[in-house]
């Protein structure tokens, strides 16, 4: 798709089942009991295993290759504003905020609902 | 003296250094994994032609997947499970934050590489928060390097440990 300042990109929905969270654990070994512990998470005082925000930096990166699978993103700046949790669905909604030359900059939100839980500025230099 | 977080032992934090090397090469499965728990079904992750058409010399991962340190680790894991980098910073009445990461990517990975990556704490911080909670920043950068001393990434991380009420 041709991207401009303002144009939105297709925005993406995932349920962050518990067989997502081990799928991350298990690619990035990361075996922290928070992401896949339903007790261990309850006796944190948190409702339900959360997600690695770490796994958001990929959802924001889908999203840009979808838009554009030869892209090169160069840059991301990612921010964490609230948790997610096992068996919660996201919704990233990102819109090109910038453009310079073949440079594009994305600004991405990750949401549950009507909750932010993560944003991201990713910069990417298209083919 | 004004009540502080900060002490000497957290200060001396800033400058220390440590490195991980993973024993063997990326293999392209290592990728697969980490493109499908992410949900990107781009094929330049498995599949060598669509790699070389969009310019990359074969396959790929998605750009975040070296940042992601344990996986060059042997580490035991401790009671959480965790066996992966960390300082061991434990600040008595806070919890800790992740504020989240800068990444830089400046070349893609691919099948072969052997991965490094050498973590260094660049700055140690402390401010009050609006609701006058102490709260101690530390910033952590890691570089990712292949066995060729080529730089992938770097990744800039941001912690903050907040003062309980």
């Amino acid at each position: 798709m041709s991207l401009a300042v303002g144009t939105a990109l297709p925005p993406r929905e995932l349920e962050m089942t518990p067989q997502r969270l081990v799928m991350y654990a298990g690619a990035t070994w990361d075996w922290h009991r928070l992401h896949y512990d339903a007790p261990y998470a309850e006796a944190s005082q948190l409702p339900a295993p959360i997600v690695d925000g770490q796994h958001f930096g990929g959802l924001f990166t889908a999203q840009v290759f979808e838009a554009s699978p030869a892209a090169r993103v160069t840059k991301m700046a990612l921010r964490f504003r609230s948790m997610v949790f096992a068996g919660e669905t996201v919704t990233v909604t990102g819109e090109v905020t910038g453009v310079s030359g073949d440079e594009v900059t994305v600004t991405q939100e990750l949401r549950v609902d009507d909750r932010l839980c993560a944003t991201s500025v990713t910069t990417a230099v298209l083919p | 003296m004004p009540k502080t977080l900060l002490t000497a032992e957290i200060e001396a934090l800033v400058g220390r250094t440590v490195a991980y090397t993973a024993p063997e090469p990326f293999g392209a499965a290592e990728f697969r994994y980490f493109a499908l728990a992410v949900d990107d079904p781009n094929p330049i992750y498995t599949d060598d032609a669509a790699a070389r058409a969009a310019g990359y010399d074969g396959v790929t991962a998605p750009p975040t997947f070296i940042t992601e340190t344990n996986q060059y680790m042997s580490g035991a894991m401790d009671s959480h499970g965790y066996g992966g980098h960390g300082w061991g910073i434990e600040i008595p009445g806070t919890r800790m934050i992740r504020g989240g990461h800068d990444y830089e990517f400046h070349q893609p990975v691919k099948v072969g590489d052997v991965m490094t990556a050498e973590w260094t704490v660049v700055d140690v911080s402390e401010r009050t928060s609006r609701q006058g909670a102490l709260m101690v920043e530390v910033i952590s950068e890691a570089r990712y390097h292949n066995q060729h001393h080529e730089l992938l990434a770097v990744n800039r991380e941001r912690l903050i440990f907040q003062e309980l009420s």
